[in-house]
C-alpha cells in the first residue's frame, strides 16, 4: 500500500510541477505579459477577450504569490480560462469532445500494439531463427524511423486517395449523427482504421524488440532452466514462467510509453483532420491561442499522469515482490 | 555392484564458443548404485556442474555433449527425444540448484510451482496435488501454511528446504544436488544436510552430490569422486579416501582443511590455480602444480587404474608410491 | 584490472571493432555516411530552394528529379539543403542530451543519499510529463528558429539519459576498482572522470546515437507544426509546406515521400549503428551464434534439450 501512495505522492507533484510551468511560462516572455501579449494580437483582440485573458492568467496587479494561488484556485476548479479562437468559449468546453476522440486513437494504438508487439516478441524469442526473429524485427524498426504523421501521410495518399479504401479524414462521416447504434460505430471504426494503423505500425518494432530481448535474458535464467528440469511442456515453461517474468520491464516501459505516443498520436490527428487534441493543438498555435494551448497541455500531462498511475497499479498486481513495502 | 542406477561411460561435453569448442567433461566415466551415496568433489570450473545439468540434458546454449554413453536404468538418456526426456525428468531424476532464490519462479507461489510439476506428470487433481505438496514441506520441516508464499518471502534456508521438497515431489530413483548449500551459512547448512540424510534413509533414493567442500562430502557420501580439470582423478569409498587418498590432488584437498582439534600442523594449500578448460596442460593435467611429477606425467595423461577394490586414482606413481597417509583429513565429526 | 584497461574493453576501440565485424552496424554506418556527406557538399551542388523554377506540383521529370511543390519550388534541392540544417540540429541535441543526462545521471548514481533523490525526482517529472505537448506549450511562447527548436528538445530529451546513466553510474560505483579509489583518497571529481566515465565510454557513445534519432524525429515533428522557422528549409519544415499545401489531396506524393524517406533511412541507419554495440553487451547473443553454425555444420537443428553430436574424432 505504500508503494501506491509513493507514486499518488510522485504524480500530484508531477502535476503540480506541470501547472507551476504553466504559470510562468507566460511570465517568461520580456516585458509585462499582458502587453506582450496585445502586441502580439496587434489589436485584433476584442477588450473583452484581453481582459479575459488578463484573468486566465492572473495577470493583475496583485504580487506574484497572490496571482499563483489564484491561478491554482482557478485550475483546481477546472476553470482553464477562455479560450481565445474560440471566444468566448471557455477552454474546458472546447477541449472536451476532443479529449474523448485523442484517447480513443492513442488508447486503443497503444493498446494493440503493446499487445501484439509483446505476444510476437514472446513468440520470436522461443522460436529463434525462424522467420520472425530475423526479418520481422528489422522489417518494424525501419517503419518505426518513420515520423508517424508521415506513415499517416502515406497511407492517407495511398490507401485513402488512390484506392479509395478508406475515408480521407474525420472520425465520423458528415451525415451521421453520433449515437450507440451499429451504424455510427461502424463508421467510426471504419475513420480509425487508417489513423490507428499507422501509429500501430510505427511503434509495433519496439514492443516486440524489447520484449524478445527481455525473454532471451529471462530464457537464460535458473528458474526457467528448472522448470525445464521439471519436466513441464515448453508452451508452459514459456508462458508461466519466461514470459511473466519478462512481461515485467515491458509493462514498466509502457507507462514511459504513453508520453511518447501520445504526442506521436497527436501528430497524426493532423493529418487525419481527426476531432481530438492534436487538431486543436496546431489551431490553438497557429491562432496563439495561449489559453486553450495551456488549458491542452495540462489536461493532456493529467491523462498521462493518470495512465501511468494505471500502470503502476499493473505492475503491483503481476509483481508479487513490489506488494511488500520494503 | 549390482545393476547401476546411473551408468555413466566416457561422458564429453563441450561449450561451443567463438574460438572453437571448450571441453567442460573430458571422458568421466563412474556409476550410481540404488540407494547410494555419490560425491562428486572439485573446484570451480572443474565441470561438476556441467556433468549434472548435462545428465538431465537441461544445459543451455552453447553446451553441446559430444560424446559417451548415459544409461538410467538402462534406458539412454543421450538418444532420448524430447518428450521421452520430459517424461523422466523429475519423475525418475530430480536436481536442487545450487542457488534456491535464483531457481524458484518469482512471480508464482510455492506451492504453485510444486502442483504444477505434479499436473504435468499426470498428477489427478489440483486439490489432491496441493494436499501432497503441503506434505512435502511438512517433510522438510516447513509448515504447510507457507505453500501461498512466494519465494521472496522466504529465507534463504527456507527456500533451500522448497527446492528440496520440489525434488522429491515424484519420488525420484536419483536426486542431484549442485552445490545445495554453498549460499547458505554454515549453521543452516549443517541443518539442510541432515535432512536430507534423514529423508535418504526414509526413502532409500540415489544421490548424487555435488560440492567443492571436499571435507563435507566425506562425512555424508558413500562414495567420493574428485574432479580435476573435466577429468576424473580419483574415486573410491569415502572412508578409503579420507585415510588413504593415492591421487596428489586428492591429498592436497585434505591437507587444505583444518581439523577442529588439530593445533601447530602445517597448512599446506595447493599452489598455484586451476588451469584453463580453454588451454590445458599436457599429459596430466595436474602436473604444474603437483609435489611428485617426473617426466612421465608432462606428457603422457594417465589413466583410472584399480589401486584397491572400488577405489581408483589417476596417477601414474599411486600405483608405485606408499600410501599416503593425510592423518584425519580435517573431516569434522 | 586496472581503470584503463577496463575502458579498453568497452571502450571506444571495442566499439569500433564489433562495428566493423558485424553486418548491420556497417550498412548502418555506410548509410549514415551517405547522409553526413550530402549535408556537406550537397548544397553546392543543387540550386537554390527557394528560387521558382517551374510550374508548382510538377511530378518528378528530368529538369526536376523530385518534382517542384506548391510554390514551384525544385524539391530536390529543398530536401539537399535541409540535410544538413536537420542532421546538424540533429547532432548537437543529441550531444547536448547526453551531456546533461550524463551531469545529472552521474552527479545522481555516484553521491546517492539527498543528491540522488533530488535529481531522481527532478528526471523521472521530466520524464513523466509528454514531450510533445510540454515543447508545444514552451516553443509557442519563444521566437521561432533553430535555437528555440533546439531549446525545447533539450528540455524533453535530456531525463532519458539521466536515468539510464545514473543505473549504469550504481552499477560501476559498486564495483571494486571503484571502492579502491575511494580508499586511496582519490577526489570524487577524479574518481568520477578518470574511473567511472571511462567506463561508460560505448554507454555514452550509444546514448548519442539513440539521442540523436530522437532528435531528428521529434524535431520533424516540431516543424510540422509550424513551430520551426516556417521559412527555413528543412526536413520538417518541408513536411509543413506539403501538408499546408495539400500535396497528399492533389496526388502530390513527391513533396512528402522523398522526405519522410530520408528521416527514416538516417535513422535507421543511426540504429543499425547502435546494435552493433548490442553484440557487446549480450555475449549470450554471440555465443548462441557459434552455437547453431557448429550444429549445423553437423547437420542438426538446435534443440531444447542439451543436444547430443558425435563426431569422428
Amino acid at each position: 500500500m505504500r508503494y501506491i501512495l509513493e507514486r499518488l505522492g510522485f504524480y500530484a507533484f508531477a502535476a503540480w510541477a506541470a501547472l507551476t510551468l504553466n504559470f510562468f511560462l507566460p511570465r517568461l516572455m520580456p516585458g509585462d505579459p499582458a502587453t506582450a501579449l496585445f502586441a502580439r494580437f496587434r489589436g485584433r483582440l476584442a477588450p473583452e477577450a484581453m481582459q479575459a485573458l488578463r484573468e486566465t492568467f492572473g495577470l493583475t496587479d496583485a504580487p506574484l504569490l497572490v496571482q499563483y494561488f489564484t491561478y491554482l484556485g482557478h485550475v483546481l476548479r477546472g476553470d482553464f480560462g477562455i479560450s481565445v479562437a474560440y471566444f468566448p468559449s471557455p477552454v474546458s468546453q472546447v477541449i472536451g469532445t476532443g479529449l474523448i476522440w485523442t484517447i480513443f486513437l492513442a488508447g486503443t494504438a497503444l493498446i494493440v500494439s503493446f499487445a501484439i508487439g509483446t505476444l510476437l516478441g514472446i513468440v520470436a524469442a522461443w522460436q529463434r531463427r525462424g522467420w520472425l526473429d530475423t526479418w520481422l524485427p528489422s522489417t518494424l524498426v525501419f517503419l518505426g524511423a518513420f515520423p508517424y504523421f508521415w506513415l499517416a501521410m502515406l497511407a492517407l495518399y495511398v490507401l485513402g486517395f488512390t484506392l479509395r479504401w478508406f475515408p480521407l479524414g474525420h472520425a465520423y462521416g458528415d451525415d451521421l449523427t453520433p449515437g450507440f447504434n451499429f451504424e455510427f460505430i461502424a463508421d467510426v471504426v471504419r475513420h480509425a482504421v487508417l489513423p490507428i494503423g499507422t501509429v500501430v505500425l510505427a511503434t509495433l518494432g519496439g514492443w516486440l524488440l524489447s520484449m524478445r530481448n527481455t525473454m532471451i535474458a529471462v530464457l537464460g535464467s535458473d528458474y526457467v532452466n528448472l522448470a525445464r528440469a521439471k519436466g513441464l511442456s515448453p508452451s508452459r515453461v514459456m508462458l508461466r514462467y519466461a514470459a511473466r517474468n519478462a512481461l515485467l520491464p515491458s509493462v514498466t516501459g509502457f507507462g514511459m510509453a504513453l508520453g511518447f505516443v501520445l504526442g506521436g498520436s497527436l501528430l497524426t490527428e493532423i493529418v487525419f483532420s481527426y476531432p481530438g487534441q492534436g487538431y486543436l493543438l496546431v489551431q490553438a498555435v497557429r491562432n496563439q491561442d495561449y489559453p486553450l494551448m495551456q488549458g491542452i497541455f495540462l489536461v493532456i500531462t493529467l491523462a498521462v499522469l493518470g495512465a501511468n498511475w494505471l500502470v503502476d497499479l499493473a505492475l503491483l498486481w503481476l509483481d508479487p515482490r513490489t506488494r511488500e513495502s520494503s | 555392484m549390482a545393476e547401476p542406477l546411473l551408468s555413466i561411460r566416457d561422458l564429453c561435453v563441450d561449450y561451443v564458443t567463438d574460438r572453437g569448442p571448450v571441453r567442460a567433461v573430458d571422458g568421466v566415466s563412474f556409476d550410481v548404485g540404488p540407494g547410494e551415496i555419490l560425491g562428486i568433489a572439485g573446484e570451480s570450473g572443474s565441470g561438476k556442474s556441467t556433468l549434472a545439468q548435462a545428465i538431465l540434458r537441461i544445459l543451455p546454449s552453447p553446451a553441446v555433449i559430444s560424446g559417451g554413453q548415459a544409461l538410467l536404468e538402462g534406458r539412454d538418456l543421450l538418444a532420448a527425444e524430447e518428450a521421452e526426456l520430459r517424461e523422466l525428468r523429475w519423475k525418475r531424476i530430480a536436481m536442487v540448484f545450487q542457488s534456491a532464490m535464483d531457481a524458484l519462479n518469482p512471480v508464482l507461489t510455492v506451492g504453485e510451482q510444486i502442483v504444477d510439476t505434479m499436473l504435468a506428470h499426470g498428477a489427478a487433481s489440483r486439490g489432491a496435488s496441493r494436499a501432497r505438496a503441503g506434505e512435502l514441506l511438512e517433510m522438510v520441516g516447513m509448515s504447510a501454511d507457507r505453500l501461498d508464499s512466494y519465494p521472496h518471502q522466504l529465507s534463504g534456508g527456507m527456500r533451500q528446504r522448497v527446492c528440496i521438497a520440489l525434488a522429491l515431489a515424484l519420488e525420484p530413483a536419483l536426486l542431484i544436488l549442485d552445490e545445495p548449500t554453498t549460499a547458505l551459512d554454515v549453521i543452516v547448512e549443517q541443518e539442510i544436510l541432515i535432512q536430507i540424510r534423514e529423508l535418504h534413509r526414509r526413502l532409500g533414493f540415489s544421490v548424487l552430490f555435488i560440492t567443492h567442500d571436499l571435507a563435507r562430502m566425506l562425512q555424508f557420501s558413500d562414495r567420493v569422486a574428485v574432479f580435476y580439470s573435466a577429468r576424473l582423478a580419483e574415486l573410491g569409498p569415502a572412508a578409503g579416501l579420507r585415510d588413504a587418498a593415492r591421487h596428489p590432488y586428492t591429498q592436497g584437498l585434505l591437507r587444505s582443511f583444518p581439523g577442529i582439534h588439530d593445533t601447530g600442523r602445517d597448512r599446506t594449500g595447493i599452489p598455484g590455480a586451476p588451469p584453463s578448460l580453454e588451454n590445458p596442460p599436457s599429459g596430466c593435467r595436474f602436473h604444474p602444480r603437483c609435489p611428485i611429477a617426473v617426466d612421465r606425467c608432462h606428457t603422457e595423461a594417465p589413466e583410472l587404474r584399480e589401486l584397491a577394490p572400488g577405489h581408483v586414482a589417476a596417477c601414474h606413481l599411486a600405483v608405485h608410491a606408499p600410501k599416503i597417509a593425510s592423518g584425519t583429513g580435517g573431516a569434522m565429526r | 584490472m586496472s581503470a584503463t584497461s577496463a575502458a579498453r574493453a568497452t571502450g571506444i576501440a571495442a566499439w569500433w571493432d564489433a562495428i566493423r565485424r558485424d553486418r548491420k552496424a556497417s550498412i548502418g554506418a555506410a548509410l549514415l555516411a551517405v547522409f553526413v556527406l550530402v549535408g556537406i557538399v550537397g548544397p553546392w551542388l543543387v540550386g537554390a530552394p527557394d528560387a521558382l523554377v517551374g510550374v508548382p506540383l510538377q511530378p518528378p521529370s528530368g529538369a526536376h528529379w523530385l518534382g517542384t511543390n506548391g510554390q514551384g519550388q525544385d524539391v530536390l534541392a529543398q530536401l539537399v539543403v535541409g540535410t544538413r540544417v536537420s542532421l546538424a540540429i540533429g547532432f548537437t541535441v543529441g550531444l547536448a542530451v547526453v551531456l546533461i543526462g550524463a551531469l545529472v545521471g552521474v552527479t545522481a548514481g555516484y553521491f546517492g543519499g539527498r543528491v540522488d533523490a533530488l535529481l531522481s525526482v527532478l528526471f523521472n517529472v521530466f520524464l513523466v510529463l509528454p514531450g510533445l505537448p510540454l515543447a508545444i506549450v514552451i516553443a509557442a511562447y519563444l521566437p521561432s528558429g533553430p535555437l528555440t527548436l533546439g531549446f525545447v528538445l533539450v528540455v524533453t530529451g535530456w531525463a532519458w539519459n539521466a536515468r539510464v546513466l545514473r543505473s549504469q553510474t550504481l552499477a560501476l560505483r559498486r564495483r571494486d576498482f571503484v571502492a579502491a579509489a575511494i580508499v586511496t583518497g582519490e577526489s570524487s571529481f577524479t574518481i568520477i572522470t578518470r574511473e567511472i566515465l571511462p567506463n561508460m565510454m560505448s554507454l555514452l557513445v550509444a546514448q548519442v546515437i539513440g539521442s540523436t534519432v530522437y532528435a531528428i524525429g521529434a524535431q520533424v515533428g516540431l516543424e510540422f507544426l509550424g513551430l520551426g522557422d516556417v521559412s527555413a528549409f528543412t526536413w520538417g519544415t518541408n513536411l509543413y509546406w506539403a501538408q499546408n499545401d495539400s500535396a497528399l489531396l492533389t496526388g502530390a506524393w513527391w513533396t512528402f515521400v522523398p522526405t519522410g524517406l530520408c528521416v527514416a533511412l538516417v535513422g535507421f541507419g543511426l540504429t543499425l549503428l547502435n546494435s552493433g554495440f548490442d553484440e557487446i553487451t549480450n555475449p549470450r547473443l554471440q555465443m548462441e551464434r557459434a552455437w547453431r553454425a557448429h550444429l549445423a555444420a553437423r547437420g542438426q537443428a538446435a534443440t531444447r534439450s542439451t543436444p547430443v553430436v558425435r563426431d569422428r574424432g
